[in-house]
């Protein structure tokens, strides 16, 4: 149990290193957006799921579980208002009014 | 082994630090540096963890749960800030 807790936070952390190393290379804010949230979510609940198995107490559990809890409902909005101020800032409403939909007939 | 572990997680979340200081070093949109801001909270919350691990005490998580919450209202408020600057033409 300790052993997989070891594997989780050090896969934690590399995966945290993956999504910084997004930030720098991917070509616009969008794109890196989707690098920071996305794979900074599941670092962090990996984190927390291996300090979970590294000490099986209550009072570290519940402590825990409500970050990750906190992480899982804030950083999809998070995520959504950065992707919006990105294409805000770009200068792309245009081209995402003119986009076509989904609902939109054919032709 | 855990000691190890924990030490590998401290380094990871500082080089994820180091990185995304690049990324608000060099910009170039301010979408960008909040984007960078993200990866220091996920940073921020991976030490506390570690700290909590590396001393057995949980005050260091009640921590990471303050840094959990204020860091979502901080990119909030960039992001509303920069949505509504972006119209001003160049910064």
């Amino acid at each position: 149990m300790s052993l997989l807790g070891a594997l989780l936070l050090v896969l934690g952390g590399l995966l945290l290193v993956l999504a910084a190393w997004g930030v720098i290379v991917l070509p616009d804010a969008l794109a890196r957006q989707h690098a920071a949230t996305k794979a900074g979510t599941l670092a962090l609940a990996l984190v927390c799921i291996g300090a979970l198995l590294q000490v099986p107490d209550t009072a570290w559990a519940w402590r825990l579980a409500l970050i990750l809890g906190f992480l899982l409902a804030t950083l999809p909005v998070a995520s959504h208002l950065l992707a919006r101020a990105a294409v805000r800032e770009a200068g792309m409403d245009v081209a995402v009014r003119e986009a076509p939909r989904v609902d939109a007939p054919p032709g | 082994m855990s000691s190890l572990a924990v030490t590998a997680l401290v380094v990871t979340a500082l080089l994820a630090a180091l990185l995304a200081t690049w990324r608000i070093l060099a910009g170039p949109t301010h979408a960008d540096r909040i984007v960078a801001l993200d990866i220091f909270l996920a940073a921020a919350v991976a030490l506390a963890v570690a700290a909590s691990l590396a001393t057995g005490r949980t005050v260091f998580l009640d921590v990471a749960i303050g840094l959990a919450l204020v860091g979502f209202v901080a990119t909030i408020g960039w992001a509303r800030v920069v949505e509504s600057r972006a119209g001003e033409g160049p910064q």
